[in-house]
Order: C-alpha cells, then sequence, then structure tokens
C-alpha cells in the first residue's frame, strides 16, 4: 500500500533526573491517503508519545533515540526545526484530550483559530475572520459569530473540541491526529463529534489517527487497528480482523472491557 | 467588602500604637519648656482632648481623620496634612520610577531564565539574585554613593536639585532631577527586582510546561511567538498581585533612601518626625502608611480581575 | 553532601564562636576613645581601623556580632511564639476564632514594617531590649500563616483523627502532633526571620534609632559612614560585609533545611 505515514522502528526513551525510562521501545504502523487507523491500548502503552513524536513535539524529558518518520517521502525526524514547522498544523495536524486546557485561556477562541489561518495563508485579518467563521460553521458551531468572541473558559468541552477541530483542519492538513478527544466529553457529544469527523474527512479528504483506549469507538469507525502494549505494537489489522479474530492476548483483553460495558 | 472594617481596624491599631506612650504627648513640650505651668498644661490637655477617657479620644479623633484633619504639627505647628502633601510628589516619583524599572529589568530576566533553565544565564541570575537578597540595601546604597559620588564624581548624592537649578533651561532642569533620582531610584528597586524575576522565573517555567503550549508548537508557530505571545501572557498575570505586594516594602524603604540620599519626600518626613517625637505627624505617617498599601493590594486586585479572561468575564451557562 | 546547610552552619557557627568568645579575642574594649589614633586605616595596630573617635573598629565588630545576633534570635523567637500560638489556635478551631486572628493578620499586614516599628521607637525610646520585642511583635504575621496552613491540611490526617478518637485532649492534640510536624517549613521561616531581624537592627540602629552608642552594633558603627564618605572607607566597608556575610549564612541554612525537607 502506498503509505502517507509511516513509522518505522520507533524508539523513544524519557531522561529525568539521570535516570532514562523507555517510553516506546520500537513502533511500526501505517498510514494511507484518507485511511482511518485506531491505535488503540491502555493508558502509559505509549500511545500519546508516538502520535507526539510524528512531528517532534515531545515533552523536554523526552529524547528520540532512533527510528524513522517517513511523510510525504521525507524522514521528519531528520528535518531542521524551521522545515519542521513548515508541516506543523500545515500537513499534521493535531486534537487533544481535553480541549479547554489544550486552548490558551487569556485569548479569545476566534484569535486562536485566526492565528493558524494568518501563520499559513496571506490573509488580511477581516478574510482571516470570515475563513474562521466558516470553519466554525463546518463544525457545526451555531453562531459562530459570537462563538468567535468567546474564551475558551466560557465555552463547554464540546464546543472547545469542535473549535480545535476548526482550527486544526484551517490549513487543510493530510493528517489528523487525535489523542483520545473524545474521552472527557459526554456520550452524546461523543457521538456527534465523532459523527463530524467522518463528515469532515469524506468532504475535505484527510487521513485520520485516531488514539483511545475506547475500543467501542473503534468499531465505529477505523479502517484498521492497530494494539500498543508497553511501546510496542503488539497487534496490527483490518477491523474485522481484530475484532472478529483477536490474536494477542491484550487485544482480548481490550476487546472484552468494552463488551462488558455493554456497548457495541 | 473587606475594607470598612480593614480601615478601621488600621485605625484602631494606629491609635493604641500611640497611646502606648508611657506619658503623655505633652510631656514632652513641657520638658522642653519647663517655663509652662501646671495651668498651661491643663489647659493644653484639654485642647488636644487629652483628658478625656480612651475610647472618646479615639472616636473624636477618627472624626477628623474622615475630614482629613490631622491635627498640628508638634514641629512648627503647620497642619500635618499639608506637610504630608507637599512631600508626597517625590516619594511617588521615586516610588513609581522604581516599580517601573522592577518591571522592564526583571520581566525580561526572569523569561530569559525560564526559557533556558539551569543553563549558564539561569545560573547566573540565580547566583546574582541570591547575593542580591542578602546585601544591605542601604549599605549598598552607601558604596555606591561613594563610588559614583564621589569617587567618580559622575552623579550628585543629596537632594533633588543642584544648587543652581534656578538657572537650568526645562530640558536642564529634568536632568538635574533624573541624575538625582538614579542611585535613590537604583537602590530601592534592588530587593523588589530579586524577588520578581524569581517569580516571573517560576511563573514562566509553569507557563510553558501548560498543554497550551503544546497546541502552539503543534500549529508551527515559531519559538518566539510561543514564548512571548502564548506563555508570557499567561505567565505575567500574578506578577500584577506581586506589584501590588511590594509597596509596604518601597514604603518603609523610603524611610531609609530618602535619609540617606536627603530627598524630601514622607519618608524622610517620618523619620524626622520620629525623631522629634512629633505625635500627629507620626500617627498621620502610620495610618498613611497603611492605607496606601491597603490601596495598592486593591488596585492589584483589582488588576487581576481585568486582566485574567477567566475572572472577568464569567462562565456563560 | 547538603552544601547550603554545611557552608551556612559554618559561616553562622563562627560569627557565635565570635561572639560567644568576644572579651578573649578582642583586641581593644570598644569603648575606649583613643584621641591620639582617630580615623586611622586598616593597620598593624587597628586590623580595621578606628573610628573617628578613635574606637577600634575590629573590637566594635566582634561585640557588635553578640548584640545583633542576639537580637536576632531572641527577636524571631518572640515572633515564632506568637506565630505558633495564633496559628494552631486559628487552625485547629476554626470558626470565629480563625477569622478574629486572620483579620487581625490582615490589619497587620497593612503596616508596613518598618513604619510600625518607628512608630513604636519614637514611643518606648530605643533599648536592646525594647528592639528585640518591637521586631518580634511585628513579624510575627507570616509564621501565623505558615502555622494555619500547615494544621489545617494536618487536622484531615488519620493519625489526627484516630488521637481524637482515643480521647486525646485537644492541647495535647496540638502540642505534641500538630506543631511538631508543622515545624519544617516554620524553621525555614524562622532562619531567614533571623537574617531579617538582623538587616532591620542594623537599619535601625543606622538611623539611631536602634542600638545606641557607645554599645557597639553592626548598624551603628555605620552612622558615621555618611560622613566620612570618600574619606574612611573602611567603616563603611567592614561592618556591611559582616552584616552580608550573616544574612548569606542564615540564607544558606535556610536553603539547606529546605532541601531536606524537600
Amino acid at each position: 500500500m502506498d503509505y502517507l505515514l509511516r513509522i518505522r522502528d520507533l524508539k523513544v526513551n524519557f531522561e529525568i533526573n539521570n535516570r532514562v525510562i523507555n517510553a516506546i521501545e520500537s513502533v511500526n504502523l501505517g498510514i494511507g491517503q484518507n485511511e482511518v487507523v485506531v491505535l488503540g491500548g491502555e493508558s502509559g502503552s505509549g500511545k500519546t508519545i508516538t502520535a507526539l513524536a510524528v512531528t517532534k513535539i515531545l515533552p523536554p524529558t523526552a529524547k528520540i533515540i532512533s527510528g524513522e518518520v517517513i511523510f510525504l517521502g521525507q524522514d521528519l525526524l531528520k528535518l531542521d526545526e524551521d522545515s519542521l514547522r513548515m508541516i506543523r498544523g500545515a500537513k499534521v495536524a493535531y486534537i487533544f484530550q481535553e480541549p479547554t486546557s489544550f486552548l490558551n485561556p487569556v485569548y479569545t477562541v476566534g484569535n486562536q483559530i485566526m492565528e493558524a489561518i494568518m501563520l499559513r495563508q496571506h490573509k488580511t485579518r477581516k478574510q482571516a475572520q470570515e475563513l474562521a467563521i466558516e470553519l466554525l460553521y463546518s463544525v457545526k458551531i451555531k453562531e459562530p459569530e459570537r462563538v468567535l468572541l468567546d474564551y475558551p473558559h466560557q465555552l463547554s468541552g464540546g464546543m472547545n473540541q469542535r473549535v480545535f477541530l476548526a482550527m486544526a483542519l484551517a490549513c487543510q492538513p493530510k493528517l489528523l491526529i487525535a489523542d483520545e478527544p473524545t474521552t472527557s466529553l459526554d456520550v452524546t457529544i461523543e457521538a456527534g463529534i465523532l459523527r463530524l469527523l467522518l463528515d469532515l474527512k469524506e468532504k475535505i479528504g484527510f487521513s485520520l489517527l485516531f488514539i483511545t483506549h475506547n475500543l467501542s469507538i473503534a468499531k465505529r469507525i477505523a479502517d484498521r487497528i492497530c494494539i500498543m502494549y508497553k511501546g510496542k505494537i503488539v497487534e496490527e489489522g483490518s477491523k474485522d480482523m481484530i475484532f472478529n479474530h483477536p490474536q494477542h492476548f491484550h487485544t482480548k483483553e481490550l476487546i472484552q472491557a468494552y463488551e462488558k460495558i455493554g456497548r457495541i | 467588602m473587606g475594607i470598612i472594617p480593614l480601615l478601621l481596624g488600621i485605625t484602631v491599631i494606629s491609635f493604641i500604637i500611640i497611646h502606648l506612650a508611657p506619658g503623655k504627648p505633652t510631656s514632652l513640650q513641657q520638658a522642653l519648656n519647663p517655663k509652662v505651668s501646671q495651668e498651661v498644661r491643663l489647659r493644653l490637655e484639654k485642647l488636644y482632648g487629652l483628658d478625656k477617657p480612651l475610647r472618646i479620644q479615639y472616636i473624636n479623633w477618627l472624626h477628623k481623620l474622615v475630614k482629613f484633619d490631622f491635627g498640628r504639627s508638634f514641629g512648627d505647628d503647620r497642619p500635618v496634612v499639608d506637610k504630608i502633601l507637599e512631600r508626597i510628589p517625590v516619594t511617588l516619583t521615586v516610588n513609581i520610577l522604581s516599580l517601573l524599572f522592577i518591571i522592564i529589568v526583571a520581566i525580561p530576566l526572569g523569561v530569559k531564565s525560564a526559557v533556558k533553565p539551569n543553563h549558564a544565564f539561569d545560573k547566573f541570575v540565580t547566583i546574582f539574585v541570591f547575593i542580591g537578597f542578602a546585601v544591605p540595601t542601604f549599605w549598598l546604597a552607601l558604596l555606591l554613593m561613594n563610588l559614583f559620588g564621589i569617587k567618580l564624581g559622575w552623579l550628585p548624592i543629596s537632594g533633588i536639585k543642584s544648587l543652581d537649578f534656578e538657572y537650568f533651561s526645562l530640558g536642564q532642569k529634568i536632568m538635574d532631577y533624573l541624575r538625582h533620582l538614579i542611585l535613590p531610584i537604583f537602590v530601592s528597586s534592588l530587593g523588589g527586582l530579586a524577588g520578581i524575576s524569581r517569580y516571573m522565573r517560576s511563573s514562566m517555567i509553569e507557563a510553558l510546561g501548560q498543554p497550551y503550549i503544546y497546541t502552539a508548537r503543534a500549529k508551527g508557530l515559531t519559538e518566539n511567538t510561543i514564548i512571548y505571545k502564548h506563555a508570557l501572557r499567561n505567565a505575567i498575570l500574578p506578577i500584577v498581585t506581586i506589584l501590588g505586594l511590594s509597596i509596604p516594602g518601597l514604603l518603609g524603604g523610603s524611610v531609609i533612601f530618602e535619609s540617606i540620599f536627603a530627598l524630601p519626600g514622607i519618608g524622610r518626613l517620618f523619620y524626622e518626625a520620629v525623631m522629634m517625637r512629633d505625635y500627629p505627624l507620626i500617627m498621620a505617617e502610620v495610618v498613611l502608611g497603611a492605607v496606601l498599601t491597603m490601596l495598592g493590594n486593591l488596585i492589584a486586585d483589582i488588576s487581576y480581575a481585568y486582566v485574567d479572561p477567566r475572572i472577568r468575564y464569567r462562565k456563560q451557562a | 553532601m547538603n552544601k547550603p546547610l554545611l557552608s551556612g552552619v559554618l559561616i553562622i557557627g563562627i560569627f557565635t564562636l565570635i561572639a560567644i568568645l568576644a572579651p578573649l579575642i578582642s583586641p581593644y574594649d570598644p569603648s575606649v576613645i583613643d584621641q591620639n589614633n582617630l580615623l586611622m586605616p586598616p593597620s598593624s595596630k587597628h586590623l580595621l581601623g578606628t573610628d573617628s573617635l578613635g574606637r577600634d573598629i575590629l573590637s566594635r565588630m566582634i561585640y557588635g556580632a553578640r548584640i545583633s545576633l542576639s537580637i536576632g534570635l531572641i527577636a524571631v523567637g518572640i515572633a515564632t511564639i506568637i506565630g505558633l500560638i495564633l496559628g494552631s489556635l486559628a487552625g485547629f478551631y476554626g470558626g470565629w476564632i480563625d477569622t478574629l486572628i486572620m483579620r487581625f493578620v490582615d490589619i497587620m499586614l497593612c503596616f508596613p514594617t518598618f513604619f510600625l516599628i518607628l512608630a513604636v521607637v519614637a514611643i518606648l525610646e530605643p533599648s536592646i531590649f525594647n528592639i528585640m520585642v518591637i521586631i518580634g511583635l511585628t513579624s510575627w504575621m507570616g509564621i501565623t500563616r505558615l502555622v494555619r496552613a500547615e494544621i489545617l491540611s494536618l487536622k484531615e490526617r488519620e493519625f489526627i483523627q484516630a488521637e481524637r478518637a482515643i480521647g486525646a485532649s485537644s492541647f495535647r492534640i496540638i502540642t505534641g502532633h500538630l506543631i511538631p510536624n508543622a515545624m519544617g517549613p516554620v524553621l525555614v521561616s524562622a532562619t531567614l526571620g533571623i537574617a531579617g531581624a538582623i538587616l532591620l537592627e542594623s537599619a535601625l540602629s543606622f538611623l539611631g534609632l536602634g542600638v545606641q552608642p557607645p554599645t557597639p552594633s553592626w548598624g551603628n558603627i555605620l552612622i558615621e559612614s555618611k560622613s566620612t564618605l570618600g574619606v574612611a572607607w573602611w567603616i563603611t566597608v567592614f561592618p556591611g560585609l559582616a552584616i552580608l556575610t550573616a544574612i548569606l549564612g542564615f540564607n544558606f541554612i535556610a536553603e539547606g533545611l529546605r532541601k531536606i525537607l524537600g
């Protein structure tokens, strides 16, 4: 398959106070064009670190030891900061777990969306504002003109996640990495966000790397699923394969976990 | 709000302190002028209301306070209010300029230290601050006066204007003021400088570790934008409050520095009043000091509420 | 290897030794006036020079160590005792006692410390005893808040509930358990407080409102500094260095204590 993103043998360590802890031992992962890949696994398995490593926005204590991240023909890990900055936001975008915390509390959401727009596109403030309003419409926010002037703490978690999505898609990235975006949201809100993601993916066209520990979501949206356990990918396959013929014990654990809650 | 009880409390404490005196305030005048007879002394006491019970004295004093009548100075019998008012401008100028100096220097210092923590610059500043905290600032003032005033002769060391001030042009007059104020402003800012750069550093480090910084980086913003637009705007919020809290320190410092540099401000006025046991003036200054501190805290709180959108705009339903 | 603690204890240890052994190591009587040796620079006869009355600076500084250190210690002792009592009462009993005490603290904190001290000195003539008491009476607010905060957080812990369950008296709980556990931060604060008290006393003495000459204090040796600017650098430099070193020493100890407490 022709991969959009190919992670090969990625290894990342934490170095804290002269102690070295292994975060990811060896990750191999691929995402195709317009594909939805769910990266599943329990907390602490290294999913978030994998996601952050793609554009090298790791915490300062994390060090990439070895591996490759091939995106559109380039190894991102070998690029310098300036080149990486061209990729971030423009070709690869992120949405995170708690949108309200991940938005800057002292600027309006409009300001933050327009910042993303004006960074890449030559637009005046007025044009950027109009584009921001359009983006907010596209994520199904009513009254975008008013929301533009709100601060993150004035909006609900669900609204903020839509805002975040608008901000992430502002420059039409090829790959959207979503790290547990619905984990802190209500079940009903979650359904809306998931539907929105799939709709936008159809309309605009991007690949989605969706990280979660909740496999019921994978059942709803995934094309392929990768299961991560203790810093390694332990199983990988299409949605049907994983759910009907799980091989690794951890995969079975994860499937059973959501079956117990009685969700399909 | 809690201001009224605070104000009342301030007046009560001030009143109690002044009346700790073993003798009556008039005994000094009597000691200075033994010819004052018993009869005259009794009349004076009646005039000052000293023959009434303490709580009545307090109410009377409070009554006058509210009308800004602080009585007359024992020294030259002029209204205390006038003496204070004519000296306030100098103290205000020095302290406001000190605050500005602190802001201009301490904030960048703190930010630079935070961006590369534990590297050379940060270590250097940390040592500098540690020593700065330990140096007695009045001693430093003396040393600097010695160096810049006498040995090098660059700066004047006393007063706020030179002898031939009257003959200066406007531009020269301003320069003259500034030259006289450089040393006092510098030494009185040092304490605040050390403290605030420290605080700015930890505030910045905390801000830089927040989730929204990851978002900013993920958007592809430059390092400078992340530091100055995203982190700094958050880190600087508590500084507003801290600045307000440094007012009592500055006021206390002005007593020393105005005395050392012979500046005609309310700090030096207070010192003179203490030396002369000028009780009305002392009482007025104590109350004034407390009220200014309280105002400073109030302004700091209000500014913080204004500057932090999370407080300024309450969450909507 | 707690470097700060070690350096601090070393410095303060030396000063304490000097203070205790003053009569033995002081080359001259600090109050003796020598008309023939006014304002002499440092020499083999007077290691740190003499002041305008011919008194040996080194001797005055040695005895000054006694004064400054004891004032610092006792002033902070007073402040700490007041702080412990008020802080525990406020933290333990809560309710109106807490509100009353904390309001009192708020009011007292409105006064610039120096203004308060000067005002009281104006009324109660400066003497070593008065200065100790005054500084103590104006420095207890921080410790009160600290103790109260510690006790509030300790109050809910299991071992306190256990003590209550077996019927231990409030007094015993406060003195036997709560205060000892809160002592860590209090000690750090007190150490820094001693440095602050020494600084306050020297500033007061420098202004002529502290330790009165002929009794020597590092601060009042500096009184002549203004009038001898540019002429007698030794009167300015040495006492200031002593104050600086003492404060550094206590700051180091406080840093070291903080490291231990984590």
